[in-house]
């Protein structure tokens, strides 16, 4: 087969990988099997997705490679004395930025790719195996083409354009290379550690349900590490430039570290006049060492990835069942239990139930910051855990759509559903309350404002969850609607989470008036409107279903 | 006189403008079974959903043992279902999965506990309890849906092809499972494309055909009901599906290719 030939062969297996990560498995048997029409909109509507979330990984390199230049190459911050540094902290950081987004992008996808039966498929033909390898392989690439270009081409260029430094761009260049490759090389090998631990991991014992939690928050690493590097970009370039400075023996470290060798590199490249050789010869001894790697992570990831499908991707787990016992609980505990699990082994499940608490841990940071944790910081930090709690609710339900049609034949009462749901919410919403009023116990902050507003809200949180399900679980079971499907529907979800967003900032926007206006009675307004949503959502919700 | 475990009445289910059960009715007492056949895209399976209740009607009633479908936790405690397509709660292991099906259906524990081992040691699944669903092949996913359908003892048992990818033994077992549930007085409503099976298994039979019933009564009754077919289910079968004319052609042409 010619290139021509294998490259079209690879843009229809990337066409089925994007409608299988996306839909088939989200929307269980419920896609709406006889309308022709609609199967060709939802194919459409997966390659759309795929483009979207491709565009929108490029947009953000772009944006950072721009940031990141315009700062370092303006330095007006005080605090940003060494030039050098602030070139080598900004190009560590974009390095860094590009290996989180490319491997976040792809992971769903790749994930997808590993444990498809695609080259079962396509062996079945008269393709040799070389060919068919080749073809997932393009395939592959695919799934990162657009990030990937924008990545080698966003900062040199706009480096180039401030600096006019070539030997600098180059520097870059070659450091992007690497870093794309490593990122490759991670999102395959997450995939494969995806279907081999998580996806293929049994067993019953606390230890394999610890491991495998365990291994779910490595899998997830590097979505939070994304969280973490976006939000505090500017901040991590301010620290690194300060420590580098207070503690010079760091920078002999550093040269040894990826990405920062590279941004040492970048910065002498840029700066040969202030070029500290014991450090410039530390860091390329060490770039030699990651250009290594990097050629035998490339060598791994073209075999690891042209033996997709050739070999079982998810590991059959062998252990010795003694027996078949099984404990049956309450309906809604039964539901909450089965969550968790499902939870445990779906990393983009997994993902949203622990952003509210790794977001609590983030914002917590910043509590050492504060002046004082009064009503306004509390206030504050609430309306962030709310948006984020409330997107918990319709993932919760959402699970159910990969069963959808059996979940549906089962004698389940809704307003059990919607309990068992809002119920966890709570619980991931009061563990997020707990921790923040530890930090802030540690770090001698009032906590009291924290804990009481928090523990007052959880009451409007119900409320608003009761909602969302509410609406999605009429949708579910009048409509026929898949709910997992849901992420695909955009005007859908907003229609469901604003409401309940509404409803969640409703007692705390109040308290705000009131503290500006009458700031004895905020804490009354507060409690008066969350137990009252409260009891208006659960007599509906309750009554109704 | 036995009691009327499904009574369906002018049901209607369309998708968009597809109609693909078109104004059915049928009942099915206890201690019967019925079997449901059809070419591909006949509209079986649509009918099973809204039995189900996973599937809503646009029109017509459907009771089980006279609770109205729309009495969904009435209704559905009373049904086991092996759907066509084996979609599971596939990151669960089978025991979690029948824990949470046992949750949600009230067993009690020891009771539950006493069927699953029997039916695992039948059906062979104890070694696979703790694997999770996704690793298991089509045939034990099969194992752990028919498992979990029998779990809570129905009155009624509703399988939508449920011998695809069962062996030998297992498909011998599972039939010999539902003619001793008709026995104890249940009912079973079987989809299937194996003429053979339903031959042998059904006390009754209905032909749908692009929506329609278009033959019901006994396998004797069809066979008196179309004069010319040879006899087996599979020649009435084709009869009444009009899908007999031409065919002989067919094969000729193929034959000679």
């Amino acid at each position: 087969m010619n290139f021509s030939e294998l490259w079209r062969l690879s843009g229809i297996i990337y066409k089925e990988i994007s409608f299988q990560s996306i839909f088939s498995l989200r929307a269980g048997s419920m896609l709406p099997h006889r309308a022709e029409t609609d199967i060709k909109k939802l194919v459409s509507n997966a390659q759309i997705n795929t483009l979207i979330s491709k565009m929108l990984t490029a947009i953000f390199l772009g944006a950072f490679g721009f940031m990141i230049s315009l700062s370092i190459m303006t330095p007006t911050t005080p605090s940003y004395s060494s030039r050098e540094l602030l070139i080598a902290g900004g190009v560590s950081a974009y390095l860094a930025i590009v290996l989180f987004l490319i491997t976040i992008m792809g992971l769903q996808v790749s994930t997808t790719l590993i444990s498809s039966k695609i080259a079962e498929t396509l062996s079945a033909y008269p393709l040799t195996k070389n060919d068919v390898s080749k073809a997932i392989l393009l395939c592959f690439l695919r799934i990162f083409d657009v990030p990937l270009i924008t990545a080698l081409i966003m900062l040199p260029l706009v480096y180039y354009i401030a600096s006019g430094s070539l030997t600098g761009v180059f520097a870059i260049l070659f450091a992007v290379c690497i870093t794309e490759i490593f990122a490759l090389a991670l999102t395959i090998g997450l995939a494969k550690f995806f279907n081999t631990k998580i996806a293929g991991g049994g067993g019953r014992s606390k230890w394999k349900t610890f491991l495998r939690f365990f291994y779910m928050l490595v899998w997830i690493l590097p979505s939070f590490g994304i969280y973490f590097v976006m939000n505090f970009a500017l901040e991590i370039l301010e620290s690194f430039a300060s420590l580098t400075q207070t503690f010079s023996a760091l920078l002999q470290i550093l040269a040894l570290l990826y990405p920062f060798c590279f941004g040492f590199i970048a910065a002498f490249a840029a700066l040969p006049q202030k070029t500290d050789y014991s450090l410039l010869t530390l860091s390329l001894a060490s770039s030699l060492a990651y250009l290594a790697i990097a050629t035998h992570s490339i060598k791994w990831l073209t075999k690891t990835v042209r033996k997709i499908g050739l070999t079982k991707a998810t590991s059959t787990f062998k252990e010795e069942v003694k027996d078949t016992l099984i404990k049956p609980q309450p309906s809604w505990l039964g539901i909450i239990r089965k969550d968790l699990r499902a939870a445990s082994r779906s990393p983009s499940y997994a993902s949203i139930l622990l952003l509210p608490v790794i977001q609590t841990v983030i914002l917590a940071m910043s509590f050492s910051s504060f002046n004082d944790a009064g009503v306004n910081s509390a206030l504050g930090i609430l309306i962030g855990l709310s948006i984020t709690i409330l997107l918990l609710p319709i993932t919760m339900l959402s699970i159910e759509g990969i069963a959808s049609s059996y979940t549906r034949s089962l004698p389940l009462k809704r307003k059990t559903l919607i309990t068992a749901k809002t119920l966890l919410t709570i619980i991931m919403y009061a563990i997020s309350i707990a921790i923040l009023s530890t930090i802030a116990l540690l770090l001698q902050q009032d906590f009291t404002f924290i804990t009481l507003y928090g523990i007052i809200h959880a009451f409007s949180i119900a409320a608003a969850s009761m909602l969302e399900l509410t609406i999605l679980a009429n949708k579910f079971w009048k409509e026929g609607f898949a709910v997992g499907n849901i992420y695909a529907r955009l005007s859908t979800y907003l229609t469901i989470l604003i409401p309940g967003v509404i409803l969640a900032m409703t007692p705390i926007t109040a308290a705000i008036t009131a503290y500006i206006i009458a700031k004895h009675l905020t804490l009354a307004m507060f409690i008066g409107i969350a137990l009252s949503e409260f009891a208006l959502t659960a007599f509906f919700t309750l009554r109704k279903n | 006189m036995p009691d009327l475990a499904v009574n369906v009445e002018n049901l209607v289910v369309a998708y968009g403008s597809f109609v693909a059960v078109n104004s059915i009715s049928f009942n099915v007492k206890s201690g019967e079974i019925y079997g449901l056949l059809g070419p591909n895209g006949a509209g079986k399976t649509s009918t099973i959903k809204v039995l189900v209740g996973v599937l809503e009607p646009r029109s017509g009633t459907v009771q089980i043992f006279s609770n109205p479908i729309s009495d969904e936790v009435a209704a559905k405690s009373q049904i086991g279902y092996v759907p066509e397509e084996v979609v599971l709660l596939d990151s669960l292991t089978p025991r979690e999965f029948f824990e949470f099906v046992a949750s949600i259906r009230r067993l009690d524990a020891n009771s539950a506990n006493s069927k699953l081992e029997k039916f695992a040691s039948a059906f062979e699944l104890k070694q696979y309890f703790d694997t999770p669903i996704a690793a298991l092949s089509m045939g034990n996913k099969q194992k752990v849906a028919i498992i979990a359908a029998l779990l809570h003892e129905p009155r009624l048992l509703i399988l939508d092809e449920p011998l695809v990818g069962l062996d030998a033994r297992s498909s011998k077992i599972l039939k010999e499972l539902i003619s001793f549930h008709v026995k104890k007085g249940g009912a079973v409503i079987f989809s299937t494309h194996i003429m053979e099976v339903a031959e042998k298994l059904c006390t009754k039979v209905a032909i749908i055909n692009n929506g329609k019933i278009v033959s019901e009564g006994t396998v004797e009754e069809l066979r008196n009901l179309v004069k010319s077919a040879e006899g087996s289910l599979e020649d009435i079968f084709l009869k009444v599906t009009q899908q007999e004319a031409g065919m002989q052609e067919i094969i000729k042409a193929l034959e000679e290719e």
